[in-house]
């Protein structure tokens, strides 16, 4: 019991000190507030008006919904994303600057350190995902307190699942430099490759599709895992899916298992 | 810094704090541990000298569970470190080489962290965080940021989080390196205060002579092996070898003492050293040269002296670089 209670403790203390070092972190708490305000408040009001197709003549809303009420859960992962699996510099400032060998001699078990570290990072993320659904009235999305909730919820999980992510690309990547470049190689693309700024319309049969879309964009945008987990927080947000919904929290889970226990395979190595 | 030669009182009936036995641990063809034993005592105060690269960071490693040894039996505490490396990491404490603090939080958010991390209860934690503090004596500076600390600061604060969880082994690698004479005596005040009080065995890796001039119990190892053991005095008395340098008079007397001793040194242009092979040595010579010296200077032995003959090397790159500087210095004057 006493071991028991040894072991939250120290987990607790691991995830205050990343929750210590994100509030004091001001750049990546500014790129938190910039990112959505860009994002929605530039590009979501920009496009808002073009939003719309064209049926026999008569221009109508394609969704039954505007472009910002679309692209606002998208941006709500984009900040997850970066929050998260930009983690993986915490877990590499920490192998660098030798602070990880401190916790490794410790007598908490490896398991717990990870799980204290990512419980952290995706506190911060949620956090950061937290700050956008403050924009949500002028996203013209109206949020009952279970959806609050139930979004809040599912955040936590993908956050758990990026960081864990960060995590195995921190224990790949060497140095700082190489960690930048790789994240914005990554990040974006994935971004863009998941239906999140761009509808693949519903009510169009897969041969209508494939005639607005080419054929490769489509394939990127079924094998992305960003697609469903995007897909899934629209539901929850705003009553859309473009997929069934529970492909989407499947995949959040086994995130979660699967790369937490990759992440311990290569942490404190 | 001179630690007392005595360990704690009631240290001999206690068993062994490290006992190590034929420990075998090797990086792909290379030997970095060979068939290694090694006991010290609790209460004592241990020193493993040797150059870098002899296994002193490797050893240190195996003895507080971050690596596995590939034979050997170790017991750390009392436990062994493969079957009990949570018990025995509990009973250490860990002062690395290079600076582990989190330079972004305050040295207090440093020991609170270090306290929940050894599961200690939010009372025991706030207790030993001021204890620790006035023990290393920067309360001052309980909520500035470590960042803004001196090197000897950070050391002190980084001992400090090292004894908060009362462990009854203190690990220090290379603890005093890069720091002033008067941090160093005071880091060796705390840690021999904390030994008396309350029994702490200290284990010191160094390449740093001055360091280990007041442990009980010195170990001087290289490439893996021990190559020898015993208290400083004991060391200097048995190996140590004394030297008597010279400065013959002129290049006639300096051909002279040189056919007397074909074996001489020669540390410089002019220069010889003589090894003082017993008591009579220096009469005899003094009888016999005496009127053809210009200079002399008897050296005692030292443990530099005795890692020197043991291995034929110096202990450290920095003597290397200084003998290399004397020895261009004294090129450049020989030619004028």
């Amino acid at each position: 019991m006493t071991e028991v209670l040894a072991i939250l403790r120290g987990i607790h203390g691991v995830w205050l000190r990343e929750i210590m070092r994100a509030t004091r972190d001001r750049g990546q708490l500014l790129g938190g507030v910039s990112r959505p305000l860009i994002w929605l408040m530039i590009l979501g009001v920009g496009l808002n008006p073009y939003f719309r197709g064209e049926v026999f003549g008569e221009v109508k809303m394609v969704l039954p919904f505007n472009y910002l009420q679309f692209l606002f859960p998208a941006v709500i992962v984009l900040n997850i994303m970066y929050t998260s699996i930009q983690f993986a510099v915490s877990v590499i400032w920490d192998r660098e600057f030798g602070f990880l060998r401190e916790v490794l001699v410790s007598p908490m078990p490896r398991w717990a350190v990870l799980l204290g570290k990512v419980l952290g990072g995706a506190t911060a993320a949620t956090g950061h995902g937290t700050l956008v659904l403050i924009l949500a009235r002028f996203a013209d999305v109206t949020l009952t307190a279970p959806q609050v909730f139930a979004a809040i919820g599912y955040m936590f999980a993908l956050s758990f699942a990026l960081t864990c992510f960060g995590v195995v690309l921190a224990g790949k990547v060497r140095s700082f430099e190489g960690f930048g470049v790789f994240s914005n190689t990554l990040i974006l693309p994935m971004y863009f490759a998941s239906s999140s700024v761009f509808p693949l319309d519903p009510s169009l049969t897969r041969t209508q599709l494939s005639t607005s879309y080419p054929e490769w964009l489509l394939w990127l945008i079924r094998v992305n895992p960003i697609t469903y987990a995007v897909d899934a927080l629209r539901g929850i947000l705003i009553g859309f899916h473009q997929f069934p919904a529970m492909i989407g929290y499947a995949l959040v889970a086994a995130g979660c298992a699967g790369f937490f226990a990759w992440a311990l395979r290569s942490f404190g190595k | 810094m001179t630690l007392a030669a005595t360990p704690a009182p009631g240290a001999a009936a206690l068993p062994p704090a490290i006992d190590v036995r034929g420990l075998t641990l090797r990086y792909g063809a290379h030997v970095a541990l060979d068939n290694l034993s090694l006991s010290v005592a609790a209460g004592s105060s241990f020193a493993l000298l040797g150059p870098n690269g002899a296994g002193k960071s490797t050893l240190m490693s195996v003895l507080s569970t971050l690596r596995l040894a590939d034979a050997g039996e170790v017991r750390v505490a009392g436990h062994d470190v493969r079957r009990a490396s949570r018990a025995v990491r509990q009973s250490i404490g860990m002062v690395f080489q290079d600076p582990s603090l989190d330079d972004r939080l305050s040295a207090e958010e440093n020991l609170d962290f270090h306290g929940r991390v050894y599961g200690m209860p939010g009372r025991a934690r706030a207790e030993a965080i001021d204890r620790m503090l006035a023990l290393v004596e920067l309360e001052d500076w309980r909520e500035a940021v470590v960042r803004s600390f001196s090197g000897g600061m950070k050391r002190r604060l980084e001992i400090a989080r090292a004894l908060m969880h009362a462990p009854k082994i203190l690990f220090l690698d290379e603890p005093t390196v890069g720091l002033d004479a008067q941090t160093r005596n005071k880091i060796w005040a705390y840690l021999e205060a904390e030994r008396r009080t309350r029994g702490l065995t200290l284990f010191t890796t160094t390449h740093y002579i001055e360091e280990v001039a007041g442990a009980d119990q010195i170990c001087i190892v290289d490439k893996g092996r021990i190559i020898a053991e015993g208290s400083p005095e004991a060391l200097r008395r048995e190996m140590g070898q004394p030297w008597l340098h010279v400065t013959p008079a002129s290049e006639a007397d300096y051909a002279a003492l040189l056919a007397a001793f074909p074996e001489a040194r020669t540390p410089s242009p002019g220069d010889l050293s003589l090894a003082v092979t017993g008591e009579s040595f220096v009469p005899d010579l003094l009888a016999r040269f005496g009127n053809q010296l210009s200079a002399l200077r008897y050296e005692a032995p030292t443990l530099e002296g005795v890692f020197l003959s043991l291995t034929g090397r110096a202990l450290r790159d920095r003597a290397d670089g200084a003998r290399e500087a004397q020895r261009s210095a004294g090129r450049r004057a020989g030619r004028r």
